[in-house]
């Protein structure tokens, strides 16, 4: 076997192109799929470990377990007394009980539902950090700012919450109350955060008088030191026996911010998973198109075959010349789908991102693609080995005679 | 005395049809020696095509021994043959049989590639062997380009890639009309003579066998008359 053999099968390939054409076609489906599922998948999961970079690997949560988002459910939540508690624990870094519901936004005679979240301004940084974000224009809020409102990212664009943008300095009214728009903050990638609206834990209280001192959830970061998932079990034991709860019945649970990236991770690697298993069947249809083609191929050259081995031909060489043809038309499909695919995950992104659905933003390693054509190579070569053999197989003189 | 090339002992072909045993060959021996120029004839069933492969390592026999260079290779594997083949003998087909898809020059340059050759090597080899039968102006030009005396030219051309002992012609006027028959020939007598190749060539045709200095009568699978002149 020498590589001018190689050379052989690719003219050959060069020279029955329509067939190739749409055999390479096939091929080209599946990886156009598996390309663009899989940009996305990485894509997701680059966002979602640099948001745990961000915000640092020791944030717990305690949430009340209520229906629907935390703080929405009067029944369930975590009281002041509950928050000192846990504030005093061995290992608690820093805590703030966060105050969050929906409220009624208007804006030019416009009204719309959002959640509205009540923060202690002394935490305010703390509160940033955990949730990775930054304001991106304007100020934050501080002590004192109870008629003053910070708002998500989408806010600042026409058409996208109402119909004209709000800017720096204009008013709002929340349920009814008048409040100053100081600051905005920057894009999350998801509509419901990048629709938030943040006011001080007093103004808060004075829109919810009865929901004074009732924490939706608390955020805590662990010393240095400690182990967040430790602290989750240690807080999740001492909270339950401060309420006098039985075990499994408890109304709050506890997780870390790892475990929340993690559950979320999950699902996305699940649902992409099946999409690309999904993609894969399309691959097995590609395989048995190329093994067909090749079938075809080698029967409609049975003479050449014999030629070949009568001039000097071994079988492996014959095996080879069909093993690269069919590798090649695998490559070659697999080249096209990773371009096509590349071209529809970026299209898919942007129409992602402009729908407010920025963390959807696909992502191209070049594992990714080097993986791809190799894969495509491999489906190639495979689906041709069978066929090459049969062709490597043939008797010269049965070969030569074949018309 | 001279050295025999290709030698058959005793072969015997048996092909299984069924349920019927057909002995294509019957105890053939041929002596074949260096630099001669034979003609093999026989009526059509008489087993030339089979005694064709059995001398082109196309085929190993059922019973019997056939020498190459005085070694045995009826018993030799097919990519063993395969070597042998592409070395020392040229085939020359009645069809021609070029692969269409290739141009003139990249048929002449096919055998070379089974030896390993490196393309520079080929590529001039292949160029000097197409102006040698007179085709250096279609060497790009495809097989269906071609008439049919060229594309046999194209397959001498072939034939002598690996610079064979033996050039084996079947039929290789079979499929040309008498002028350019002979035009053909006239080259193959060029190489007997002037590059001292032997010659294997088979027909039915007496005044082709004519050019020949040693002709074997086949019938029914074995030699039934032998000249040398």
């Amino acid at each position: 076997m020498n590589i001018y053999e190689v050379k052989y099968a690719l003219q050959n390939f060069r020279k029955r192109k329509l067939r190739s054409g749409l055999t390479i076609l096939s091929i080209l489906i599946g990886i156009t799929a598996i390309f663009a599922l899989l940009s996305f998948g990485i894509g997701i999961k680059q966002y979602v470990n640099q948001l745990a970079e961000e915000s640092g690997g020791n944030k717990l949560f305690v949430q009340a377990r209520g229906v629907g988002a935390p703080g929405t459910d009067e029944n369930f939540f975590l009281s002041k007394d509950d928050v000192d508690f846990m504030g005093k624990m061995k290992g608690v870094d820093e805590l703030v009980g966060m105050y969050f519901k929906v409220a009624e936004i208007k804006y030019n005679d416009q009204k719309r539902f959002y959640f509205v979240s009540g923060m202690d301004t002394s935490k305010i940084d703390f509160i940033e950090e955990t949730f990775s974000i930054k304001i991106i224009k304007g100020r934050q809020l501080k002590k004192g700012d109870d008629d003053k409102a910070t708002l998500g990212y989408n806010y600042q664009f026409d058409d996208k919450i109402f119909r004209n943008a709000v800017n720096v300095g204009d008013k709002v009214e929340l349920n009814g109350r008048r409040f100053e728009v100081i600051g905005f903050y920057e894009e999350v990638g998801n509509p419901q955060d990048d629709t938030n609206i943040y006011v001080t834990g007093e103004a808060f209280e004075s829109l919810y008088p009865n929901s004074k001192d009732k924490f939706g959830f608390v955020m805590i970061s662990s010393q240095k030191g400690v182990k967040p998932s430790e602290l989750a079990s240690r807080l999740e034991e001492r909270l339950r026996k401060f309420k006098g709860q039985e075990g499994g019945k408890e109304n709050f649970f506890v997780q870390t911010f790892e475990d929340a990236l993690a559950t979320f991770t999950t699902i996305i690697n699940v649902i992409n998973g099946m999409l690309v298993l999904i993609a894969l069947v399309s691959l097995v249809v590609a395989f048995v198109n190329i093994m067909n083609t090749m079938y075809t191929a080698i029967l409609e050259r049975t003479k050449e075959i014999g030629v070949m081995k009568a001039i000097g031909a071994r079988n492996n060489d014959i095996l080879l010349i069909f093993v690269v043809e069919a590798g090649l038309i695998g490559l070659i499909g697999g080249i096209l789908g990773v371009l096509l695919g590349y071209f529809i995950s970026s299209i898919g992104g942007s129409i992602a991102a402009a729908s407010g659905f920025a963390l959807l933003k696909p992502a191209y390693p070049l594992a990714l693609i080097i993986g791809c054509l190799v894969f495509s190579l491999l489906v190639g070569a495979a689906a041709g080995f069978l066929p090459a053999r049969r062709a490597s197989k043939l008797k010269p003189v049965d070969a030569l005679r074949y018309e | 005395m001279k050295k025999s090339v290709i030698r058959l002992e005793n072969v015997w072909k048996t092909y299984r049809m069924g349920h019927v045993e057909v002995n294509a060959l019957q105890g053939l021996n041929l002596d074949i020696q260096e630099g001669e120029f034979v003609a093999i004839m026989g009526p059509s069933g008489s087993g030339k095509s089979t005694a064709v492969n059995m001398i082109g390592c196309l085929d190993v026999p059922t019973k019997g021994k056939i020498f190459l260079d005085s070694h045995d290779i009826s018993k030799l594997g097919e990519s063993e043959l395969a070597q042998i083949r592409g070395r020392k003998i040229g085939f020359i087909f009645q069809q021609f049989n070029l692969v269409a898809t290739l141009t003139a020059i990249e048929n002449v340059m096919l055998p070379m590639i089974f030896q390993g050759i490196p393309e520079d090597a080929r590529m001039k080899k292949a160029g000097e062997l197409l102006n040698l039968v007179g085709l250096g102006d279609r060497m790009n030009h495809k097989p269906s380009e071609l008439s049919g005396g060229q594309q046999q030219r194209v397959a001498i051309a072939r034939s002598l890639a690996n610079d064979p002992d033996v050039i084996l012609a079947d039929e290789p006027t079979g499929n040309l009309d008498s002028k350019t028959g002979a035009n053909v020939l006239d080259f193959l007598e060029k190489l007997h003579h002037e590059e001292n190749k032997t010659i294997i060539m088979v027909t039915h045709d007496q005044n082709l066998a004519k050019v020949a200095e040693h002709i074997e009568f086949l019938k029914d699978g074995k030699i039934i008359k032998s000249t040398r002149s």
